[in-house]
Order: structure tokens, then sequence, then C-alpha cells
């Protein structure tokens, strides 16, 4: 049992006081820094949020690929040999993953160059 | 660098001054990787005599095992400077750190900004662009001129070509604690779609947006010369054109400043060699590829070396928007959204 308000409502107000308040306040020269870091405040407020769920939605995609449940870096070594390069429906199912995955990544790490792309 | 006095000796030595007096010395913006020292300096007599605005140009604490030495790198930026590239034109320099603690060497200092977000958003710069990127790719053919053999440039080692390139990625993947199938499925296209070699040339290797001056509306030079060597000649193309390197606008496809015809345009006219979209395409896949790994790279001085930089640690995550780059030029048909 924790106290209320949570971590990541503390998180997020954290963030829009140095934006709103703290950034006008600096030197133009140190404006970038504050912005890197409440852009990693961001990000560490969105991987909190979503918690494993993409770890596991990419594991059952891996799993149905392989059969078997399979990590990442067992796709990564079957691709760098070409491994589903001889059955269209295993690399199809195969670049869905990874697809996915970045997607996924880039939600939690730069949600605005998916949308500058055309994907929420 | 705190002791003027080593400095001036060594600059009055180098000059034949009778006396050389510092009014400014200051840390520039940029070098990640090099420490750049605007310097503001009176040389009484000699081959400066007069005022003078230089740069003084030392390793940074941290190095990076690609790029060059300085001592390297001066060899380089006098070969660019020698066939009439726009670049500051490199003056002396110092092997003995015991007169800077480190080699250095000294160039002149080029008027202008080269901030990437500045120069892709700025309004006033707006309708200077297209001709800036024609420029452009006149000077990097201009770069190109410096071809095999070339004496004072024997410790350059031999081109590794698109295949060897690949090799060393996945050398540093393999000991990397984060696996990338993204990365491992485009270099696995890469491999196997290497195109017919062209004859090798000079590659500036960072050559982009961000790291040229623009004085006005003018380009003023291009600098870092750290990370140059011999290479396809699409490589650079490839490298300015990659979506890393647009700044504040992805949509323009030369390096985030104008149209890729522009940029085109102006190598075109300047090297007489018409270029290959398909080559092209392969060496912006390339260029993707190598700037996931050049971002992963700099996030591991805080992974593994613990450094203390919030700028270095977050860099890994642009390695993502690089594989989202290669899926989108990859894979297009199965592009989502």
């Amino acid at each position: 049992m924790r106290d209320l308000p949570t971590g990541l409502d503390l998180l997020a107000l954290a963030r829009r006081l140095l934006l709103d308040e703290i950034l006008p306040l600096l030197p133009e020269e140190r404006r970038p820094d504050l912005r890197l870091a409440a852009t990693s405040m961001a990000i560490a407020a969105r991987e909190a949020a979503n918690g494993e769920a993409p770890l596991a939605e990419i594991g059952a995609m891996l799993e149905e690929l392989y059969g078997e449940p399979a990590d990442p870096a067992r796709l990564a070594g079957d691709l760098r040999k070409g491994a589903f390069e001889t059955s269209g429906s295993r690399e199809t199912a195969a670049r869905a993953i990874l697809w996915r995955l970045t997607i996924l990544k880039l939600r939690e790490g730069n949600p605005q160059f998916l949308a500058a792309h055309g994907i929420e | 660098m705190t002791d003027f006095s080593n400095l001036k000796r060594f600059l009055a030595a180098e000059t034949g001054a009778r006396s050389v007096d510092i009014a400014t010395l200051a840390l520039l913006e940029g070098g990640a990787i090099q420490q750049n020292w605007g310097v503001g300096a009176t040389f009484s007599g000699g081959t400066l005599d007069g005022e003078q605005r230089l740069v003084v140009r030392t390793d940074a604490p941290t190095a990076v095992a690609a790029s060059l030495t300085r001592i390297e790198e001066f060899a380089v930026l006098r070969a660019v400077h020698a066939v009439g590239a726009r670049v500051p034109e490199p003056l002396f320099s110092c092997d003995d750190p015991g007169v800077l603690g480190a080699p250095f060497f000294v160039m002149r200092r080029l008027p202008g900004h080269a901030t990437g977000r500045v120069i892709t958003r700025d309004p006033g710069l707006e309708p200077h662009l297209p001709r800036l990127a024609a420029e452009l790719g006149h000077e990097l053919a201009r770069v190109q001129r410096v071809r095999l053999p070339h004496r004072g440039l024997e410790f350059l080692p031999p081109d590794r070509g698109a295949r060897g390139q690949i090799a060393g990625f996945r050398t540093y993947l393999d000991r990397h604690p984060v696996p990338r199938p993204v990365l491992e499925w485009a270099m696995r296209w890469a491999e196997t779609h290497v195109p017919e070699p062209l004859p090798i040339v000079l590659c500036h290797r960072d050559f982009r947006t961000g790291n040229y001056l623009v004085d006005g509306a003018e380009l003023s030079g291009v600098l870092d010369w750290e990370f140059a060597g011999w290479g396809d000649p699409d490589e650079d193309i490839g490298w300015f054109c990659c979506k890393g390197w647009r700044f504040a606008r992805l949509d323009r496809e030369a390096g985030g400043i104008a149209a890729r015809d522009d940029f085109y345009r102006g190598y075109e006219a300047g090297s007489g060699r018409r270029l290959d979209p398909d080559r092209v395409r392969f060496w912006e896949i390339m260029a993707n590829i190598r700037w996931a790994i050049v971002a992963m790279m700099q996030s591991d001085r805080f992974i593994l070396g613990g450094e203390q930089s919030l700028a270095r640690a977050i860099t890994a995550r642009r390695a993502t928007e690089c594989e989202f780059e290669l899926l989108w030029l990859l894979d297009q048909d199965e592009r989502p959204g």
C-alpha cells in the first residue's frame, strides 16, 4: 500500500513544473538540458505506466512464430542468418514482429516521431 | 586550457611572430569527441601578422575508437583544402602532448553557425536553402577529388566496403546486452544487396546538417573531419539524406533543408556523375544502420562506462528511430497507419 498521489502523478507534476515555470527562468543555452531532462521523465513515465505489457505482447508473437517460448535474441540471430527467407508466411510473421516491436518502443520513447509518420 | 603561455609560444614559433597576444579563448559548442577552442589573437610580425580568429582543436577527455587522431585529421583537412573544398584553412599541428596536454591542430575560424535545429527552421534562410543544398552537393563532389593513392594520407586504412562495415556492426552487437532484431534484418538485406563498386574516394563519414557552417545565407565551410576515410562515393550522399539528420524538417529529404533534387543537382554538376537512386538508397540503408550503432555506442558510455551524461545516455533511444526508418524504407508494402 503506497500513499497517493502516485509516483507517476508526482513525476508528471514535476515535469510540468520544470517546463512551465523553471524553463523560462533559465538562460537560453541551458534550456536544451532541461528539455532533455523533461523528455527523460516522460519516457520513464510512459514505460512505468505500460509495465511489462509490451514485452508480453512481443513474447506472445514470438511464441506464435516459433511454436514455443522465444526471446528477441533468438529472432535477432535467426534474422542474421536469413532463417525465414524460404518461408513466406514465417517471413511475414517475423516482419510483423519487427514493426510491432519498433512501434511499441517508439510509443514509449518518442511518440512524436511516430505521429510524424501518421501512427499513434 | 588555462595556461596561454605555451600556446602563445607555439604560435609565435610556427609563424615567426615577435609576440602573440591572446585576447579571447573560449570553448566552442559541439565537439562531443573533440574540444574546439575559439582563439582571438593578435600577432606582431610573422606569417599571420595582425588580428586573427583561430580554432585550436584538441582531443576531448573521451575519444571514440573510430575517429582519427588530431594529427591525422589535420592531414585530411590539408588534403581537402588543397582541392579547393570550403573548409577551415588548416594552419599548424602539434603532436607534442607537453604543449597543451594533448595533440592538437590550429585552423582558421570561419564565420557562421552549424546548429541543425536553427538551420532547418530559420524563416530567413528558407528561400536560400535549395541553393545551399546544391552548394553542399557541389562541395561533396569537390571533396571526392581526393582519391587513392594520395601522398600524406597513407595512414588511412583501406576501405572495408559495405560488407566489412556490416561485419564490424555485427561484432559490436554480439557484445551488446540488448538484441536488435530490426538491425539484424536490415543488415541481412544490405549484405545481399551490395551494389557494384565504384572507384574509391575520400568520404567525410559525417557529412550532414549540423556539420557545416552557415553565415547569413552562405555556406561558410564543412567541419568535423575526424571520421574521414576511403569509401564509396555514395556513402556520404546516403548519410546526408538519412532521416536522422533532418532535424526539424523530416519531410525535406536532403539534410532537412531541401528536396533531394537540389542536393543531387549540385553533386552531379560538380562530379560529372549521374546518381543512381538504387545505389543512394542502399547507402541510406547503411546510414541508418550505422547511425543506430553510433547512437548505441554513445549510450554505452553510460551503460557500460558509467559516464554520468544524460545527453549521451539518452542517445541510444534514437537507434529505434533508425530501426523504424529501416522498416519504412525496406518494407513499404507493410507500412502501418
